[in-house]
């Protein structure tokens, strides 16, 4: 059963078509892939899941419920939380209140009354910032505002998590450390999550994801796992070329 | 869909139709309307159209091409004005050498002045820094008008073409100076529409906007584009200036509030939109024109047709589209470690202020060389008039410094405060009605700000300037609410507590008290969630939303609390001037400069509120000094700093958008026995100063051989070597 379902998604901006029709559904308990050329339309498809952008025409359901024209603050409450390509951190404040802000939003309805504070310790350990947390998120280096952007999305305990791009900015092992952290935490029944992960490292990708879609133009042109993805011949003509993809092939199947 | 217009659109469209017929059927004057008149007030309605467009223009290319909104269209327009006047009538000059010289020579030079020395490191500035620094050079070339054409002598500039021939239209003519001065105006729009849409300057102009790297990279040139556009922008306002000085008469106020017009004709095309600017302006001036010769109002509303143009504004406000949610800006100047005032902090600071007042007004300070006695009258009146802008300004704090929102009618807010209290407590002055006053406020700014809300910051900033000016156009000179004009009515003293603050000491230390009051619950408040929040929303609209944080609301929710602040305060400043007919005395001018103080002594920081208080100060110390007689320059200096100094402290902001308070909160933070940190930051920092800036790896020069030694030394392959000869100069 999805839990976050975008349907015949149709995105126009002006002449040009973002969003051709594409269908997407991701479950809970693991993490499912998104990947693309650039421009294939993946962030739009974020924005259109978390309300930044309406649909010209589709329909986004929510555990059955169609969200499509829902205000981004019912989306929220719901449970969906994401993370941004370019960085949308709150730069002038610091860590620990990145994540507090988004603690105190939900603190009733997600966190059963605990104290503010703990959770925001607690969100930002699980992320490995605990040692930065009182520095201004601007004067952060990239990767760590995006572990700041994470965190801060965990803190909205989050029944969907969208990522976009998390690994940009990140060394190889902080990327690993990630992928065994979502791992962890779409495999913690308690969490009922699921998460979408965008991403251009395919081995990240190849390693995670229990499920992928691919995104071409504003159309999927292929879903299934890591494997049947990799097989597909029309992905291989539009994406992934040939070595680049080779390369991932060992990561599969752990 | 109605009527081809979407429902916002259509809503707005109706709503003004149907203000507008009822407002005409109520105020009609009863004239006679024939063919002759109807056509005659309709060319002057077009000819004032064509003058605000041209502004319109100048305000649309700019912001168009560099993405800055330019509030000081109308002053060069004034200072180009008045220029061209003292060339061609006070030295006779033929009026087309001087209108050469003037829009020629002078206006683009001042356009590009502006460019190299400040707008272009605007580019990537927040909004609050943007909008403070031209509206500080709008306040700086008005005080240059008034210091240099001393308001004494009465001037008149003559209609360029003349205005006794023109085209015969039975009785009355059309002269040629508005027949002209219409078509430059529509050739001037049609030739800029043409630069920016069908040329390859105007196309690099527009691209450097939008990716100025991008756009750099396929050979564009910035600087040389934004040095274009600010020296066209001048020109427009120049020749605009010039060319509606004859009409409106020569007095810089006057002349400078055309720009609210302009604002409203450029909202009308979104900002970008030029055709639909230059209709806007057209319309404005039709209805102008129109409600001149068919309307009247009455006494109580005999400003009422100057006000067509912020209504506009507000309709336009509600009928546009809903702006996507702005993605953050890069914040400039942050400290690895921002540090909040601890509330025990606040209360030490805020006892000392309250210590300080006591002891500074009774005279019990005396620092053996000078020993500056108790206050008398005249100290005490300066000292409560400068506590009350302080009020003022406070409320500025949560809304510019925190939610990043500009409110240029803090005035305004204050005289409805005042109005409040008046109505309220009537003759009693009793002092709890201060709190309901607040609690009226409050729903006026949330009014202001729900329809520019879910806009830009930038039609935030212009609707309050269109409220401000509403307000005094209709609001304040009606009679029903400052009732008192001639009589001089007094406001009543204060009674709290049973007692009436009736003495001037008394006053002074009650509002110093109020004043502390607002800075510890400003201190406490920046401390807690809401605090955070506000914050947070200003540095990402589209991140907040995500976490569920409603952003419109909270910024109305904001500027309601700003209103209240304000409220409060305008009751102080109405009881220290006495008077009631002084809450007229809450124009735009006034508070643009309060505005800006705060701003440029750093908003974000409670206690910048007392920033304001050099305004009255200044002027006390001068009035001060011409007693003792005999230090002319001083006094000289003290009025320099009065008027051109909160323009030249904000100009600051371009290198310290921080303000003043921040880095004067630096120095001093270490010498406070507490705060080790504060010590220890200033050690690294000096620290970090001895190792040399390892450059932007060489791309925009040789490395220097000290850093190549610093990059091996941080790359760790180097212990330390004296670098070989020649290694880090290999250019040379």
């Amino acid at each position: 059963m999805a839990l976050l379902e975008a349907e015949h998604v149709v995105m126009r901006f002006g002449g040009v078509v973002a969003l051709d029709g594409a269908s997407v559904d991701i479950a809970p308990g693991e993490v499912t892939g998104l990947i693309g050329p650039n421009g294939a339309g993946k962030t739009t498809l974020f924005n259109v899941v978390t309300g930044l952008l309406a649909p010209t025409s589709g329909t986004v359901r929510f555990d059955g419920a169609d969200i499509t024209r829902a205000a981004m603050a019912k989306r929220s409450q719901m449970g969906i939380a994401r993370t941004f390509q370019k960085l949308e951190a709150f730069n002038t404040l610091s860590a620990f209140d990145n994540v507090r802000v988004a603690v105190e939003k939900n603190r009733r309805a997600k966190w059963k009354h605990r104290r503010v504070n703990d959770v925001a310790h607690e969100m930002l350990d699980k992320v490995g910032l605990g040692d930065v947390a009182d520095v201004t998120v601007g004067t952060l280096p990239t990767g760590s505002a995006r572990l700041v952007e994470l965190a801060r999305a965990l803190a909205c305990r989050p029944r969907v998590l969208l990522l976009d791009e998390p690994s940009s900015g990140l060394n190889e092992e902080e990327t690993s450390s990630i992928g065994r952290m979502l791992l962890e935490l779409v495999d913690d029944k308690g969490n009922d999550l699921a998460v979408l992960l965008v991403e251009h490292d395919m081995s990240f990708v190849m390693g995670v994801c229990a499920r992928i879609h691919v995104l071409d133009f504003g159309q999927v042109i292929a879903s299934g796992t890591a494997l049947e993805v990799q097989a597909d011949a029309a992905v291989r003509a539009a994406y992934l070329g040939g070595d680049e993809f080779r390369g991932a092939y060992a990561g599969v199947g752990q | 869909m109605i009527l081809g217009l979407r429902p916002p659109v259509a809503l707005a469209a109706l709503l003004a139709a149907m203000a507008a017929v009822v407002i005409a059927v109520f105020n009609w004057k009863g004239a006679p309307v024939t063919g002759q008149t109807f056509l005659v007030t309709t060319y002057i309605g077009l000819f004032l159209g064509a003058l605000w467009a041209m502004y319109a223009t100048g305000l649309v290319v700019v912001y168009t091409t560099t993405g800055v909104f330019n509030f000081a269209q109308g002053a060069i327009g004034v200072f180009a004005a008045f220029l061209y006047w003292e060339l061609h009538v006070n030295r006779g000059w033929h009026s087309i050498l001087a209108l050469f010289v003037v829009v020629g020579l002078f206006a683009p030079a001042l356009g590009v002045l502006l460019d190299v020395v400040i707008m272009r490191r605007l580019r990537t500035a927040s909004l609050v820094v943007q909008l403070m620094v031209t509206v500080a050079i709008m306040v700086l070339l008005l005080s240059v008008v008034g210091d240099i054409w001393e308001a004494d002598t009465p001037r008149r500039v003559p209609y360029l073409f003349g205005i006794e021939n023109g085209i015969d239209l039975g009785p009355s003519q059309l002269p040629w100076h508005r027949l002209i001065v219409f078509l430059v105006a529509v050739a001037i729009a049609v030739a800029m529409r043409y630069l920016l849409r069908r040329t390859r300057i105007g196309t690099a102009m527009r691209a450097v906007v939008d990716n100025r790297e991008l756009a750099a990279l396929n050979g564009a040139r910035p600087n040389a584009v934004s040095s274009t556009s600010w020296a066209l922008g001048s020109m427009l306002g120049a020749l605009g200036g010039i060319l509606i000085a004859p009409e409106l008469g020569l007095d810089p106020a006057t002349l400078n509030n055309v720009v609210i017009i302009a604002f409203a004709a450029a909202a009308f095309g979104a900002l970008r939109n030029l055709p639909m600017a230059v209709v806007g302006a057209m319309l404005i001036g039709l209805l102008r024109a129109h409600t001149g010769a068919w309307l009247d109002f009455g006494p109580d509303y005999r400003f009422a047709h100057l006000s067509i143009a912020p209504l506009i504004l507000l309709f336009v406000v509600i009928a546009l589209p809903q702006a996507r949610l702005e993605v953050g800006r890069l914040a400039h100047n942050l400290r690895r470690h921002e540090r909040f005032t601890k509330w025990w902090e606040g209360l030490i600071g805020c006892g000392v202020i309250i210590l300080a007042a006591v002891a500074l007004s009774g005279g019990w300070l005396d620092f053996g060389i000078w020993d500056p006695g108790a206050w008398g009258s005249r100290e005490l009146n300066s000292a409560n008039e400068a506590m009350a802008f302080a009020l003022i300004g406070l409320s500025l704090v949560p809304l510019i410094g925190w939610a990043g929102q500009i409110n240029f009618a803090p005035l305004a807010f204050a005289g409805f405060g005042a109005f409040v209290y008046l109505k309220l407590a009537g003759d009693t002055g009793d002092g709890y009605w201060i709190l309901l006053v607040g609690l009226l406020c409050a729903p006026l700014g949330a009014l202001v700000a729900l329809p520019a809300a879910r806009l830009r910051g930038l039609y935030l900033a212009l609707m309050t300037m269109a409220f401000a000016q509403a307000m005094s156009l209709i609001f304040f000179p009606h009679s029903w609410i400052l009732p008192t004009i001639g009589v001089g009515r007094q406001f009543p003293h204060i009674e709290l507590f049973g007692v009436t603050f009736d003495d001037r000491r008394g006053f002074f230390l009650l509002i110093v008290s109020v004043f502390a009051v607002f800075v510890y619950a400003l201190v406490l408040l920046r401390r807690s969630r809401y605090g955070r929040r506000w914050m947070a929303v200003n540095d990402s609209q589209a991140a907040s939303a995500t976490l569920g944080i409603p952003v419109v609301w909270t910024k109305v929710v904001v500027y309601a609390l700003s209103a209240a602040m304000a409220g409060i305060a305008g009751v102080f400043w109405a009881t220290v001037s006495g008077n009631v007919d002084s809450v007229q005395g809450f124009d735009l001018l006034i508070g643009f400069n309060i505005v800006l103080l705060v701003a440029a002594a750093g908003v974000s920081i409670p206690v910048a509120g007392i920033f304001l208080i050099f305004i009255p100060l200044f002027t006390g110390l001068g009035h001060r000094l011409e007693d003792t007689g005999n230090v002319d320059f001083l006094v000289t200096l003290l009025e320099i700093m009065t008027t051109y100094g909160p323009g030249l402290m904000v100009l600051g902001m371009v290198f310290n958008p921080r303000g003043a308070i921040f880095e004067m909160g630096r120095g001093f933070s270490p010498l406070l026995p507490w705060r080790s940190d504060a010590r220890a930051e200033i050690a690294a920092e000096n620290a970090q100063k001895r190792e040399p800036e390892i450059g932007e790896l060489g791309i925009e020069r040789p490395f220097t051989p000290e850093e190549v030694i610093a990059i091996d030394r941080r790359l760790g392959i180097l212990d330390d070597v004296v670098p070989k000869e020649g290694y880090g100069s290999a250019r040379s």
